[in-house]
């Protein structure tokens, strides 16, 4: 059986609105569905809880309906937006007209201004004044030329005064070497000889005290140095003599012990020699 | 309902008693509708006031009278989502919910019409039916209203659907989804079928 019905049917079935074939064929669904069923149960309980909520008494109040107020046009939304618009408009007009609101529009701009613009008369002046072309060169001539001369003589004065700069400072400086040249020359030739001989002197006595100096330091180094040889020969002999010494004593010495042993072996073979024949003897 | 078409067509060409008569009629029904929408009776009673002025202004441009409950209940709608709209806007507390009813001289009690010899029974129903319309709360708008209209006003769906101006099968859908979230959350609760048995 592919028949099933939706929710819309199972509503209508709840609450009793379904007639004919398909309330059939549902209650026929129902006996081969009984989770349908109880299904149906559950919301028709629901129903029975719902029946518990009684309604809240009320007191109607009067109704007053005011029938005087009726409906024109004008009382109509649109109208209202539409007057509302008009008057903004109107008034900005007669404040544009009290204040004399100018606004002009001319070679991409926009101008707005209270009153009549005075930008116009500023540019009609230089027209009404006819200055032509050849007045307006003769004038820019006239001025070139004043300003050129000024110029011409602002420059001739200040070469004059570099001039004079010039020739001035070279005028000192010729004095100044002049007088140098002069001081040179008068040096004369005994001087120059006095001079030399000077520094002939000079050199002589320092290289006088330079030997004299190394002289005597050279003798004092080869006494001191001869002294100092002659303490070490001393030193040595007296080492030499102290080291004989040593060795004789103990020569000495070793003579001494080899011939107290040699007394004490002879003393010896001898006691042996009689107390054996002694033993012989006997 | 206690309204006759003759009521409705005396409303329809302006007779102010017939109006009166209308939101006398009706004024329950759309008050409990909207509280249950929104669990707070202040909003409920703006939208249905705004609901039945109106209904009174446009009763006239009503075409089809068979179709006036509908047709209330699209303002009662309409108007219940714009007050959800500015409520969520302004986020603000209703005094009514910060208040400990149960400390003071719960209007629940003085509320309710239903008079029970056994009292521990009655307060068992009020407790119960207040987790219920905590719980409808916590569906979606779309899920919620299908829910109370079909379940606590009873219109049919295909009224439903006139209301909401979609088609009957999304009203079925919705209303679906809506029982079964209810009773998922109800089952968070405890409350089933086992544990409630007794208060039936």
């Amino acid at each position: 059986m592919s028949y099933k019905p939706d929710e819309s049917v199972l509503m209508a079935y709840l609450y009793g609105e379904l007639t004919g074939d398909e309330k059939v064929l549902v209650e026929k669904y129902f006996q081969e569905n009984p989770m349908t069923v109880k299904e149906l149960e559950s919301l028709q309980h629901l129903r029975k809880m719902l029946s518990t909520v009684s309604d809240k008494e009320v007191i109607a109040p009067p109704i007053v309906v005011d029938d005087a107020k009726q409906r024109f046009f004008w009382n109509a939304p649109y109208f209202k937006t539409i007057s509302a618009i008009a008057a903004s408009l109107l008034l900005l007009m007669i404040a544009g007209k009290i204040m004399d609101i100018q606004v002009n529009y001319a070679g991409n701009e926009i101008s707005m201004s209270f009153g009549k613009p005075t930008v116009d008369k500023i540019i009609e002046q230089p027209l009404q004044q006819s200055l032509t072309a050849a007045q307006v060169q003769s004038m820019i001539n006239a001025s070139m030329q004043q300003n050129n001369q000024l110029v011409q003589s602002s420059l001739n004065e200040s070469r004059k005064k570099l001039d004079a700069s010039i020739s001035k400072n070279l005028a000192m400086n010729s004095s100044k070497i002049n007088n140098l040249v002069q001081q040179a020359s008068r040096a004369s030739q005994d001087e120059i000889r006095q001079f030399v001989a000077g520094l002939q002197n000079q050199n002589q006595q320092v290289v006088k005290d330079y030997f004299q100096l190394t002289t005597s330091d050279q003798q004092k180094y080869i006494e001191s140095l001869l002294v100092d040889f002659s303490k070490y020969l001393q030193q040595q002999r007296n080492n030499d003599l102290e080291t004989l010494q040593t060795r004789l004593t103990g020569l000495e010495q070793n003579t001494t012990v080899f011939k107290q042993e040699t007394e004490q072996i002879l003393a010896s073979i001898i006691s042996n020699g009689s107390s054996g024949n002694t033993n012989r003897n006997y | 309902m206690m309204h006759s078409d003759t009521l409705i067509t005396r409303a329809k060409q302006g007779d102010k008693n017939a109006q009166g008569k209308l939101v006398q009629l009706w004024y329950k029904r759309i008050y409990n509708f909207s509280y249950k929408f929104f669990l707070d009776h202040d909003l409920a009673m703006e939208a249905a006031q705004k609901t039945f002025i109106s209904m009174c202004r446009n009763v006239d441009g009503l075409q089809d009278i068979a179709r006036f409950k509908s047709w209330l209940y699209k303002i009662a709608v309409n108007y219940c989502r714009e007050e959800a709209r500015k409520t969520k806007n302004s986020r603000w507390v209703a005094f009514d919910s910060v208040v400990n009813g149960e400390a003071e001289e719960s209007p629940r009690w003085e509320g309710s019409s239903v008079r029970n010899d056994n009292p521990e029974k009655q307060f068992q129903q009020i407790e119960l039916s207040d987790i219920l319309q905590r719980s409808l709360m916590e569906l979606s708008a779309e899920q919620r209203e299908v829910v109370i209209m079909k379940e606590f006003e009873g219109l049919k769906f295909r009224e439903i659907a006139e209301v909401l101006n979609v088609s009957e099968n999304t009203v079925k859908s919705r209303m679906y989804y809506g029982l079964d979230g209810l009773k998922k959350i109800l089952e968070k609760k405890n409350i089933t079928k086992e544990t409630i048995s007794y208060e039936l």
